[in-house]
């Protein structure tokens, strides 16, 4: 019998191929992606983390075991304290300074993306919490491991890109996680099981929205 | 000014932009395609469904004075989705297995997170900003729409005097809200309350079916 999260993998497949398609990844691994295309990731990203460090929050608030207690806490020290910091790093590789990332305005798909996270992370129990967040842990992970077959590009700044979420701490993070939605699923029911692949679906298409956003650029209608 | 008249002021642009929708103008000139008004429907009766559970996370919240127009609201939802539902089956439309657009989605988890997270005042601005939304821009189609239009029932529900009366007491009440906040809070109320109205103008755009669509694969079941 496959595990749950084969079937979210199976079911959201076609999702996460198109990412992996998508022209914004395909110019990271290719290393020819406007500079000005990708410091837009760079800022909505830095916005999106500080609503993704909550999630880990409301996990760590929300787990029934501690285990799992544990490791949201330390996902949320490592997002806020570690990862964030990163990120100020490397911004400043593309001359963005923290203020540029502070003073950032959060673009409509993002602020639904990230609305959507977190009102889940409230309504939600953990498993509901927990297939939210997998297409972006476990998709970071699965992009960055795709990118890292191929050669990596020229631009030092894109190849680091890869290898950050093709590296071992990404890749174990997104397995615990996998491990932690096989074990919540345990003795759940066909309805909850229909719920989570739909939340894990929701999360995916928002993830391909988000590179979306920022290849073309996004704003308010009016 | 009050906080009501402050916030108002402050989108005015956007108000104004709103209240020209061609949605509205088209619907109550009867120039509207009865498809493109079947689409906003089918959107936003998924729309007060889920604001049902936003009323929620308010009232857990509310003082005690605001508990009943609370609750009455709440069971003023239920019948407006009747209202729906009649209108549907009197005009052909299947309210049966819509997926929420990408608009209604996002306004829908705006709504919640708002209400999970946001104080007591900053929700109730949410809830004053899209109830004056609605009434505003009803207003705009009763000015001139053909007593006999199929959607004549929505326009008497959100432009009647007992919708008018509900949004005068939330306008009311958001005074004394925004007289009790901290400058902190109030700006706060003023970001959810413009991003409100941008979600209003957006959710009378996926009536047109543009730039709307999920990516990838099939509507989720």
């Amino acid at each position: 019998m496959s595990a749950f999260t084969d079937e979210l993998f199976a079911a959201a497949r076609p999702v996460w191929e198109a990412q992996l398609e998508h022209p914004f990844v395909r110019g990271i691994a290719a290393g020819d992606l406007d500079e000005e295309v990708f410091r837009r990731w760079v800022v909505q990203d830095y916005l999106y983390l500080m609503e993704f460090a909550r999630v880990f929050a409301w996990a760590a608030a929300k787990a029934d075991r501690l285990a799992s207690m544990g490791w949201y806490a330390a996902a949320l020290d490592l997002t806020l304290n570690t990862e964030m910091e990163l990120h100020r790093a490397y911004a400043a590789r593309f001359g963005i300074s923290a203020e540029d990332l502070e003073a950032g305005a959060m673009w409509p798909t993002n602020r639904a993306y990230t609305d959507f996270l977190v009102r889940t992370a409230a309504d939600g129990d953990l498993a509901e919490l927990v297939a939210a967040l997998l297409p972006c842990a476990w998709g970071y992970a699965w992009i960055g491991q795709r990118l890292a077959e191929d050669e990596r590009p020229s631009d030092r700044r894109y190849a680091d890109w890869i290898e950050t979420y093709a590296s071992a701490e990404f890749q174990t993070a997104a397995e615990w996680l996998r491990g932690e939605m096989n074990r919540l699923v345990v003795d759940v029911s066909a309805e909850k099981r229909d719920r989570l692949r739909e939340l894990f679906l929701l999360s995916s298409r928002y993830e391909w929205r988000f590179w979306e956003m920022c290849w073309r650029g996004e704003a308010w209608a009016v | 000014m009050g906080t009501s008249a402050d916030l108002l002021a402050r989108v005015r642009p956007l108000w104004e932009e709103m209240l020209r929708h061609p949605f509205l103008v088209e619907t109550r000139d009867g120039a509207l395609p009865d498809a493109t008004f079947a689409r906003w429907m089918r959107q936003d009766y998924l729309f007060v469904e889920a604001a049902i559970p936003f009323m929620g996370t308010l009232l857990a919240k509310a003082p005690v004075g605001h508990r009943k127009p609370l609750a009455d609201a709440i069971a003023a939802f239920h019948r407006e989705l009747g209202l729906f539902r009649e209108r549907a089956v009197a005009a052909g439309v299947d309210l049966d297995g819509v997926h929420a657009s990408f608009v209604c989605h996002a306004y829908v988890q705006f709504l919640l997170a708002t209400g999970a997270l946001s104080s007591y005042g900053e929700g109730f601005t949410v809830l004053y900003a899209a109830e004056k939304a609605y009434h505003d821009s009803w207003k705009v189609v009763k000015a001139g729409i053909d007593p006999g239009s199929p959607w004549i029932g929505f326009v008497e529900n959100w432009a009647g005097d007992a919708f008018a009366g509900w949004v005068s007491w939330l306008e009311t009440e958001l005074d004394g809200l925004g007289d009790a906040a901290g400058e902190a809070e109030r700006a706060r109320m003023a970001d959810l309350f413009e991003a409100t109205v941008r979600y209003e103008i957006a959710f009378w755009e996926l009536a047109y079916g543009r730039a709307d669509g999920w990516p990838g694969i099939r509507e989720v079941a």
